[in-house]
């Protein structure tokens, strides 16, 4: 199973862009929660202990051969279905959200795996799948039902940032599989009224909230539109050069607030200045014309389509949380991958670079 | 199928490669937006939010007088604050800290563990506690240089210098009327502070901005004749038993305040033991009745309308005379007397048959001339213009009156700058007391100068009037304990009722002396006024002797050469004393005759007994307590002159 040309094939420069990020991130974050009164592990440790086990299952990932995953994908995709009803029926509510489930020695937050999953269950579907010429509106409701019902299930919790992110990978997809124009039309001509209705019905209140306040931030500067401001602050106050390393005032004084989550790359941007900004940037775009690369590459359409996929799901992690960073989205709670504390998305995003490094290295295989 | 598959992906991958691609450079474009182009505003924003100011005191310019002897100046001491955070173990420091500092240990643990990082533990600490403070070295303790305003002379000038509170702003006198010129810029300590407004820290590498420190002021004062002036006030007022007093001294030809005392006086450097009343300006805040001093001014007018000529002799009726329903009264009963011997004994009578003469629209005219019931415009705060009626006010009698001060009230530098226009030949100077700002490098920012308001009277009748003044001070005239050794003096007596409710008081006086020396090129023009004596109530007896010896003493120190042969006359109890009063009735009779000249013993007498010699020799002589004499001044047999003051004092035998 491990062949040496997988070890001469693997894919050094990914997971060196990959460890860059991160190595920044445990920086700004030890930067960023310095000002925190010390309560157990600080966050940088527990950021590099979550490193080290992301790169763990990242490299358990890459050591099985990705086509096993065409087989397991609509068992894993049933599962994490369960799981989110499960979640809904007995999770655990903390901050008016229900999206953890207690599994005894931790708690698991089910629509987090969704967002490979659904990779996976799409890569599935489509490989099999013959298009030629894009599909059409028919061909569209079954994968729509697949993506519509662990959507609609993460919704409910209520968590939108997930709910988006995953329909944003799975059209992503679509779009890269093609579907025809007047598909796409049909598609738009519905939205509209779909948004209306679900504004009114679907969308929480904080949630209507938070897009008004990107619309207008200086409705309530103190409340809702709070992160905002303080946000495009921090960022604008780091001028080119930036204040220099744990010397953002604006983040050591805590005026930004998630700073070493949501928002870790305000406190980046204000320390760092400009040129920081330039250098994460030029990283993260890297990393994704890297994973397009890979798929590119491929040379089967399962694993073209996960990389694309994983991609997809980085790129929209990355542009929800710049664009809130700096002022150009409503406040979603998306973390930055690789860069901001969590396991979770830590986790997640080592899985997927895990996958990215399988494709990449078993590209000859065939 | 593969191929094709494989043709059309590779275009949808390019696709979707341009989309992430726009993506990033929407992404950069904002982030250089925000950082690049639009961070002035939002640098702003953020320093707002965390920065906040600590404000110093700021340094005061220097207050100098003509010499540029130092009255006020600012030093520099050291202010000793605590950056809590910073500290290692606060209960030890504070422990260290207390004894230096002159806290409770427990006071001071309590303020450094309060919510704030920064704390003041003292300001503008004397130099040998700093010095105990510094020595301790702790972590966390910080110094900075903050200035106090110091006064080196005390109380000399207290009341023109004026004082600054406990924050740097200037209070009262020409630290008030200047304080936007020698308040400098406040300096700061920038600390931050966190989202909840907690002080956080002095921010790193930056001591905040140092204040400026403002201009220093040269004032026209002249220390020593300041000094001298306020020597004498208070060797008079204790003397005479007085309440208050002033005196000024002015250069009459350009308006320059040389000297303006106050009594009581109070030390700037304590501004808390303040008694009530010590800190007005009384030369300037206070305006009462001038008395028999306004007649120079009425004399100068109507000499200048034409309407009396110096040998024009007026009836005095003997002491008495009505007008309007009103008997006017004159001390010593005069038959005819010419204007300057009106001047010379002060007769009432003789001033209000004058006004008459040049009549009410006239001598209103003129008054507000000489710069009465106006402000005289002086650079201090607080003055008073005075009383002047508008003349279509005047009634009955108010014209007589008012011819010899009585029903107007003037402020003593009104009185001075007025006699000031006579001395110098009829110009009215504005007074002044700042001659120039000048910067720390001795750089004249701003010059004042001499400031004609207007002239008055020709010099012709000024002339005339400065010889006739001299009369005053000559052998027979009221004044002649103004006399001064080796110039020639002209001025004028005045001894005005004090007014007390609705009308005047029996017993409360006010007596003054104006004047210029030496009458051919006055160099000074002087006002006394003595509030409230007790002893002998005559301008001529209070405050004469003080303008002398203010003017013997000025001159001296002024290098004025003096002409030998004028010599005072050593006060020779002469055959007519006259010591003018208005229409006053003064308890006690005055000093009369020769034969008054000895002090006799009166010891063990009654007070019945002491009021029976005193009448047949007519001694004024103030009485104290009741009961035996025990006590008297001048002892037995001594000379008696009119300066003197006599008193006897009473115990209650039994």
């Amino acid at each position: 199973m491990f062949d040496r040309r997988l070890f001469t094939n693997f894919d050094w420069t990914l997971l060196g862009v990959v460890l860059l990020i991160t190595a920044f991130g445990v920086i700004n974050i030890y930067s960023a929660s310095s000002s925190y009164r010390d309560i157990g592990t600080p966050y940088y440790l527990k950021q590099l202990y979550w490193i080290v086990a992301g790169l763990g299952l990242c490299l358990t990932v890459c050591s099985l051969d990705y086509h096993m995953l065409e087989d397991f994908a609509y068992w894993l995709y049933g599962g994490v279905l369960v799981l989110l009803v499960l979640v809904l029926v007995a999770g655990k509510t903390t901050m008016g959200a229900t999206r953890w489930i207690s599994l005894g020695f931790f708690n698991m937050q089910p629509s987090e795996p969704m967002k490979i999953v659904i990779i996976m269950t799409f890569a599935r579907f489509f490989s099999r799948y013959p298009v030629f010429k894009g599909l059409t509106l028919r061909e569209l409701v079954q994968p729509l039902l697949l993506l519509g019902i662990p959507a609609v299930l993460i919704m409910k919790q209520p968590d939108l940032g997930t709910a988006i992110l995953v329909s944003l990978i799975a059209g992503t997809m679509l779009l890269f599989v093609g579907v025809r124009f007047s598909a796409l039309g049909t598609i738009f001509a519905a939205a509209v009224p779909t948004v209306v209705i679900a504004w009114q019905f679907l969308l929480h209140d904080y949630q209507k909230k938070r897009i008004y306040n990107f619309l207008n931030p200086d409705l309530d500067p103190l409340g809702s539109g709070y992160h905002i401001i303080q946000s495009k602050i921090a960022v604008g106050s780091g001028a080119t050069f930036g204040k220099g390393f744990m010397q953002g005032t604006q983040s050591q004084l805590r005026f930004l607030p998630e700073q070493h989550t949501d928002f870790a790359f305000s406190v980046f941007a204000e320390e760092w200045g400009f040129l920081g900004c330039l250098l994460m940037l030029t990283l993260y775009l890297f990393l994704i014309l890297w994973g397009l690369g890979i798929a590119k590459r491929c040379n089967d359409r399962f694993g073209s389509l996960l990389a694309v996929g994983v991609t997809a799901m980085l790129f929209w992690h990355i542009v929800i949380n710049m664009g809130m960073v700096i002022g150009l989205m409503p406040v979603v709670g998306v973390p930055l991958p690789f860069f901001s504390y969590g396991g979770t998305s830590m986790v997640t995003s080592m899985v997927g670079v895990g996958i990215l490094l399988n494709i990449s290295m078993r590209r000859f295989m065939f | 199928m593969i191929d094709k598959w494989e043709k059309w992906a590779r275009v949808r991958m390019r696709f979707v490669a341009l989309l992430f691609v726009g993506f990033f450079i929407a992404a950069t474009g904002r982030a250089f937006y925000l950082q690049v182009l639009d961070n002035d505003k939002l640098v702003k924003i953020a320093e707002k939010q965390h920065q906040k100011s600590i404000l110093l005191t700021p340094s005061r310019g220097g207050i100098y007088d003509r010499n540029n002897a130092p009255f006020a100046v600012s030093i520099e001491m050291d202010s000793c604050y605590a950056e809590t955070r910073n500290m290692e173990n606060i209960p030890e420091a504070a422990a260290q800290l207390a004894p230096a500092l002159g806290y409770s240990k427990d006071e001071l643990e309590a303020k450094l563990k309060g919510a704030k990082n920064f704390v003041w533990l003292a300001r503008r600490m004397p130099p040998e506690q700093a010095k105990r403070v510094k020595a301790l070295d702790l972590e966390g303790v910080g110094f900075v240089k903050e200035s106090r305003r110091f006064y080196p002379n005390s109380q000399v000038a207290a009341h023109v210098i004026g004082f600054t509170g406990v924050d740097p702003s200037g209070l009262e006198g020409v630290e008030k009327k200047y304080d936007n010129i020698i308040l400098g810029n406040t300096g700061y300590l920038v600390t931050e502070r966190d989202a909840l407004g907690r002080d956080i820290a002095l921010k790193k590498g930056s001591e905040g901005k140092a204040g400026s420190k403002g201009s220093n002021v040269v004032l026209t004062l002249d220390k020593n004749i300041q000094y001298i002036a306020e020597k004498e006030l208070t060797k008079t007022i204790e003397k005479n038993g007085a309440k208050a007093g002033i005196a000024i001294v002015m250069e009459p030809d350009t308006g320059r305040v040389l000297a303006m005392a106050n009594y009581p006086s109070f030390n700037p450097n304590n501004i808390k033991e303040l008694a009530p009343g010590a800190i007005r300006n009384r030369a300037i805040a206070d305006s009462f009745e001038p008395g028999s001093t306004f007649k120079i001014f009425l004399v100068a007018a109507a000499l200048e309308a034409g309407v009396i000529r110096p040998g024009d002799s007026f009836n005095c009726e003997n002491g008495s005379c009505n007008m309007y329903g009103r008997t006017i009264h004159d001390t010593h009963k005069y038959g005819a007397l010419t204007v300057p011997q009106i001047l010379k004994y002060s007769s009432n009578i003789g001033a209000a048959k004058i006004g008459q003469r040049l009549g009410s629209q006239r001598l209103f005219t003129a008054l507000t001339g000489f710069g009465f019931g106006e402000k005289s415009s002086i650079d201090l705060p607080g003055e008073v213009s005075g009383m002047l009626r508008p003349q279509e006010k005047w009634y009955g009698i108010d014209l007589a009156t008012i011819s010899f001060g009585q029903g107007v009230t003037a402020t003593a530098l009104q009185l001075t700058a007025a006699v000031s226009a006579v001395a110098n030949g009829g110009n009215l100077m504005k007074p002044y007391l700042v001659d120039r700002i000048v910067d720390d490098e001795g750089v004249v920012l701003q010059q004042f100068g001499p400031q004609l308001k207007r002239r008055v009277v020709s010099p012709e009748t000024a002339r005339t009037v400065a010889r006739m003044l001299e009369g005053v001070v000559a052998d027979g005239g009221t004044g002649t304990g103004a006399a001064v050794d080796g110039y020639r003096v002209a001025g004028k007596t005045g001894t005005a009722q004090k007014v007390e409710g609705r009308s005047y008081s029996a017993s409360k006086r006010i007596g003054s002396f104006i004047g210029f020396v030496p009458v051919e090129k006055p160099r000074l023009a002087i006002m006394v006024m003595v509030d409230e004596p007790t002893a002998n109530v005559y301008g001529g007896v209070v405050a004469a002797p003080a303008f002398s010896a203010i003017a013997q003493q000025s001159l001296c120190y002024l290098n004025v050469p003096p002409d030998k042969s004028i010599k005072k006359k050593p006060a020779p109890a002469p055959e007519k004393v006259t010591p003018q009063a208005e229409q006053a009735v003064v308890e006690g009779g005055t000093v009369e005759g020769a034969d008054a000249g000895t002090m006799p013993n009166f010891r063990g007498m009654s007070m019945r007994q002491v009021l029976r010699v005193m009448e047949q020799r007519g001694l004024n002589v103030k009485l104290q307590g009741s009961g035996r004499a025990v006590e008297q001044n001048p002892p037995p047999g001594a000379r008696i002159t009119t300066q003197d003051q006599v008193w006897v004092r009473f115990v209650p035998t039994a």
